[in-house]
């Protein structure tokens, strides 16, 4: 319980000081801002009218096609706002300055993690649960598939985050990050439709392998009741495995760390 | 002349330099049109089907034209000059005896030609392997028509991208929020990128036909298809000619007055 509260009190302190940076530069936050809520408007839009023409996307109807956007855009915006620190690693690498979150009195994976929550991708979240919330009631879950889609969506968090730690380790051996983090970010966007229009064996490499399919289409289906509970403990189990492959890959690449140009 | 020759081999090499950069870069964009595929496959799974117009043959044509048109358009170095101004590394570039925008463009050049002939043999392995239905064009009138509209487009991206580039004179921290801003959103959803223009309302495409955007890539992906044709292809050309000309124009206009307020902030 002290831990929590100690790691509890650095988050805060250190997202309190990200934020001051990005309000030092209203104009840059309203720009991007204003780029990300354009880019979700132009999708719903595009989606709302696509489906409009094709009645269906592979057995989906508008609202839940829609839905599968947005819980794509919970996970996604959830972890950009607290994994944003990772896109700032690879400069710590190259220049030895990793050194100076070693030497600090926590843990540096938690730091390297958690230590630049994104202001930006925080003011889109309320407005974007607001969305979930109201097109998930148009599909009138049971009180069972409701709670089987909060496990699911904090599962497929736990997975993004066990990306984003592979990532990290990835940096510390490659010195390669930039192009790293997009191309976890172009995985993540097969999720922005449901997995079941990839063909196979695509879309199974797409649900275990990668896993996109268990962390945003999955939640969606068991809101729908398209999961059964052996379906959820999979799932789950896929989703620990992820985090604890990535916690022993974090602690190989740091025995790597060879403190370059410091 | 050879100045610039020099660099474009100078260019050439350093892509070759950061292989794994370059590597990651084309598998983002092979990521980028295998979404795009199984999405537009999937919405035509039903054999005959015929949606805006489009029946599966068409849509999935679009699409692997798409890679080709994009590894030429999109492919550009000049998209680091934004930093180039807001860290006053332009500095560099003034007291050489080089124009910086030919500078560029040759850079560019450099990066269309390797990004190219990536982009074919990625064409080729998506091909063997997704075989979709693909319509080869034969008419070399169109053929031709389709080369023009190609290196309009790649001027019209160019200009573009000096004039959001520019930002940086006046505000420095404003680079990569504008870039993204116009460069990543509006270029994805309004460019044909993700779907062809045609398939919203009517009042939409007017809207959407009227900026630079769809020029870049519809318009050329368009005249391949041999879907614009007569009165509507020259009409095309017009306003493709008029963004050419009137986007230059502005570039150079707003990179005269930014040179005059130039700091080297960071120097």
């Amino acid at each position: 319980m002290l831990r929590f509260k100690y790691y509890s009190k650095i988050w805060w302190q250190l997202s309190r000081n990200s934020f001051s940076i990005v309000l030092g530069q209203r104009v840059a936050l309203l720009f991007f801002l204003v780029a990300k809520v354009f880019r979700f408007v132009l999708f719903t839009g595009f989606l709302f009218f696509l489906i409009s023409g094709t009645k269906n996307l592979a057995g989906y109807n508008t609202n839940q096609v829609i839905f599968f956007f947005l819980v794509f855009n919970v996970i996604d915006v959830l972890s950009q706002f607290f994994f944003r620190e990772v896109y700032r690693f690879r400069p710590k690498i190259v220049s030895g300055d990793f050194d100076l979150t070693l030497v600090k009195p926590a843990n540096a994976l938690f730091i390297s993690l958690l230590g630049g929550a994104d202001l930006i991708d925080f003011i889109t979240i309320p407005p974007l649960l607001i969305a979930t919330i109201y097109f998930g009631g148009l599909l009138h879950p049971s009180l069972t598939s409701t709670f089987y889609f909060v496990l699911l969506l904090i599962n497929g968090f736990l997975i993004a985050m066990a990306f984003h730690i592979a990532v990290l380790a990835l940096a510390i051996i490659t010195f390669e990050i930039d192009h790293m983090i997009m191309i976890y970010r172009d995985l993540t966007s097969f999720g922005r439709f449901p997995v079941d229009i990839y063909k196979q064996p695509l879309q199974g490499f797409l649900t275990y392998l990668i896993p996109v399919g268990i962390m945003i289409t999955f939640p969606a289906k068991a809101f729908m009741g398209l999961i059964g509970t052996s379906g959820v403990v999979i799932s789950l189990l896929i989703g620990i495995l992820s985090l604890l492959i990535s916690f022993k890959f974090w602690n190989f690449a740091l025995k790597k760390y060879s403190s370059a140009s410091s | 002349m050879n100045k610039y020759l020099s660099i474009f081999k100078i260019s050439f090499q350093e892509e070759f330099a950061y292989k794994i950069n370059f590597i990651m870069w084309r598998v983002r964009n092979v990521f980028q049109i295998i979404v795009t595929f199984f999405l537009w496959d999937t919405i035509f799974a039903v054999p005959g089907l015929v949606v805006f117009g489009y029946d599966k043959s068409k849509i999935l044509t679009y699409v692997f034209a798409l890679m080709i048109v994009r590894a030429i358009v999109l492919s550009a170095r000049a998209v680091d000059v934004s930093s180039d101004v807001a860290e006053g590394n332009l500095s560099n570039y003034l007291v050489k005896p080089i124009s910086y925008f030919k500078y560029w463009m040759t850079r560019d050049i450099g990066s269309k030609v390797l990004n190219l002939s990536f982009a074919a043999v990625e064409f080729i392995a998506l091909f063997i392997i997704l075989r979709p239905p693909f319509y080869f064009q034969t008419d070399i009138y169109t053929i031709f028509s389709f080369l023009i509209a190609l290196v309009l487009a790649v001027l019209i991206y160019f200009s573009l991208l000096f004039i959001i580039s520019a930002v940086p004179f006046w505000a420095p921290e404003l680079g990569w929020g504008s870039q993204f801003l116009v460069i990543i959103v509006l270029l994805e959803f309004l460019s044909g990128s993700l779907f062809p223009i045609d398939i919203l309302p009517i009042a939409w495409q007017r809207f959407v036909m009227a900026t630079p955007f769809p020029y870049m890539i519809y318009f050329p992906v368009q005249v391949y298809l041999g879907k614009i044709t007569g009165i509507a292809m020259v009409q095309g050309f017009l306003i493709s000619f008029f963004w050419t000309g009137g986007l230059y124009i502005t570039m150079r206009y707003v990179w005269a007055k930014g040179l005059k307020v130039y700091q080297a902030f960071g120097r």
